[in-house]
């Protein structure tokens, strides 16, 4: 019944969809873009669809179960070493801005920090988040604030201490990044959102103090130095789950479901392509059909 | 009220540009409407650089005040470098205050905040070759994580020495001398394994983003606004 209730609304928007195309093929109109791809429409409203789903079935009680990630559930171990070791957890989360084509990394980032400042206000461990850019300075200091505040730890709280805005120019931000790093003897180094040359520099400053380092980057041309280098990584779309595992709430954790079915249809896609291309065929011929009228 | 401004007015914004940006991406819009829409995403794309703008006289007030905290706390220790990042700062301001004055009381100079000579000097000769430097450092790092990533611990790092030594060797002059096959054998590891590793990861990211998209439209992900209720 409760499952009947979840996938009421995907199949309302899946036939919605459907009846427009419909009317739309049948009376000649102009509905999607010319220049898009159809099948990039239908895929992107399976997956959303997808998601919700499993957002509702979470609402409705039922467990839905989420893959392991292992670089998040290391971020306690991460934290909890630093505090033994008297020393403070550094977190960067790169200076790509939000309003660029980062700024889902960038979220990302936050979502991570939001957990990162959570633990260090249970363990009671000091923070330092380095910034790159200047409009997350509030936002920063809020994360920062709400971590130890809800961790019952407002005394740990200082935003002169804990942000730090450096600058917004790339290797200037890396160089100070890199002195706090030492000069602060960090225990952890956890660097989450979008990077470009500078993730490696990061990562060997880190590595100097001989942090314990977790990284990630949906950036495909840095994630292997963060793989070498980093103890656990977040390898692309996991940082995006891990926004979703921070918040530790069951709906929002049932969204990476969909991520996961994205996943499925991309290698059934891709087996169905190869066996249709053995055939003679070509399926990318028919995803990439776009709607044309007239 | 506040809640009213801090939450939900933010999220209805983002779930409407969401939304408009999926409808303008995929849907047939016409060129009428369209134009409307150019006008407001460019007085948006305005108002970004003015609050980006803004936000960087906030970041420059954090900096001065982070460094006169520092000072204040740990005393001479720290206390060159804190100088002469807020002595900077302050110059900075001078000169481009001063390059904004001679755009007005010299416009025939050509003179604005960017080509004030001083600025401009210290950009050329201060900024421009630390920054290479810093760029530089880079070369070194790779070399020190390439060394502790291909020791042979294991069967899987042996075959990433391997591949690493053929990736190299194709690169150099001297590979194409000691085994002609290096050259192919490195641009087929970059067209075929390589290109299948990226590939997944490309894909999986576009994935995450539109179940992070899903979560924003729903409400669900609320780590950019700082407070989580």
């Amino acid at each position: 019944m409760k499952t009947a209730r979840g996938l009421l609304i995907p199949v309302v928007v899946i036939a919605l969809v459907a009846i427009l195309s419909g009317v739309g093929w049948a009376l000649r109109i102009q509905l999607y873009s010319p220049k898009t791809p159809f099948s990039a429409f239908l895929i992107l409203v399976g997956l959303l669809t997808a998601g919700y789903f499993f957002m509702t079935e979470a609402r409705a009680g039922k467990s839905v179960p989420v893959r392991r990630i292992p670089a998040f559930e290391a971020v306690e171990e991460a934290v909890a070493r630093s505090v033994e070791m008297g020393r403070p957890v550094h977190m960067t989360f790169g200076f790509g801005t939000i309003s660029s084509s980062m700024a889902p990394q960038f979220i990302a980032g936050l979502g991570v920090l939001s957990h990162v400042a959570r633990l260090c206000g249970k363990y009671g461990a000091k923070l330092v988040a380095t910034l790159g850019v200047p409009e997350a300075i509030a936002t920063t200091e809020e994360i920062i604030r709400e971590g130890y505040y809800s961790a019952g730890r407002p005394e740990l709280f200082d935003p002169t201490y804990n942000v730090r805005y450096l600058t917004d120019q790339q290797f200037a931000y890396a160089s100070a990044v890199q002195a706090t790093l030492i000069r602060e003897n960090v225990g952890a180094n956890i660097v989450v959102g979008p990077f470009w040359a500078e993730s490696l520099i990061f990562m060997e400053a880190g590595n100097m103090v001989n942090a314990f380092q977790i990284a990630g980057t949906a950036r495909e041309t840095q994630i292997p130095f963060f793989v070498l280098v980093a103890d656990y990584s977040f390898i692309g779309e996991e940082i995006f789950a891990a926004g979703a595992l921070a918040s530790g709430d069951k709906e929002t954790l049932a969204s990476i479901r969909g991520q996961d079915v994205g996943k499925l249809l991309t290698i059934v896609l891709v087996i169905l392509g190869v066996l249709t291309l053995l055939a003679g065929l070509k399926l990318v011929d028919a995803l990439n059909w776009a709607w044309k009228v007239g | 009220m506040s809640l009213v401004l801090r939450k939900y007015v933010p999220q209805t914004i983002v779930s409407i540009i969401i939304v408009l940006t999926v409808v303008f991406y995929y849907f047939y819009v016409s060129k009428e409407i369209a134009g409307t829409f150019t006008t407001a995403d460019k007085a948006l794309s305005d108002w970004v650089v003015i609050i980006m703008s803004f936000a960087l006289i906030v970041g420059g007030i954090d900096i001065l005040r982070f460094h006169l905290a520092r000072i204040r706390r740990e005393g001479m220790g720290q206390a060159p470098f804190s100088t002469v990042t807020i002595a900077l700062l302050v110059l900075m301001v001078v000169f481009a205050l001063h390059g904004w004055y001679l755009s007005y009381a010299d416009p025939a100079a050509g003179i604005a905040i960017t080509t004030q000579p001083q600025f401009r000097w210290l950009y050329l000769n201060v900024y421009a070759p630390a920054d290479a430097a810093v760029y530089s450092i880079l070369v070194f790092y790779i070399a020190s994580a390439s060394y502790r990533a291909f020791r042979v611990r294991n069967p899987m790092a042996l075959l990433l020495l391997i591949t690493a030594l053929i990736v190299v060797f194709g690169n150099t002059t001297i590979g194409g001398l000691i085994w002609p096959g290096f050259l192919p054998l490195r641009d087929w590891i970059m067209t075929v394994p390589n290109t299948a590793a990226f590939r997944p990861i490309t894909i999986g990211a576009g994935l995450g983003v539109i179940i992070l998209g899903l979560r924003l439209l729903t409400w669900r992900e609320i780590s950019w606004m700082g407070r989580r209720e």
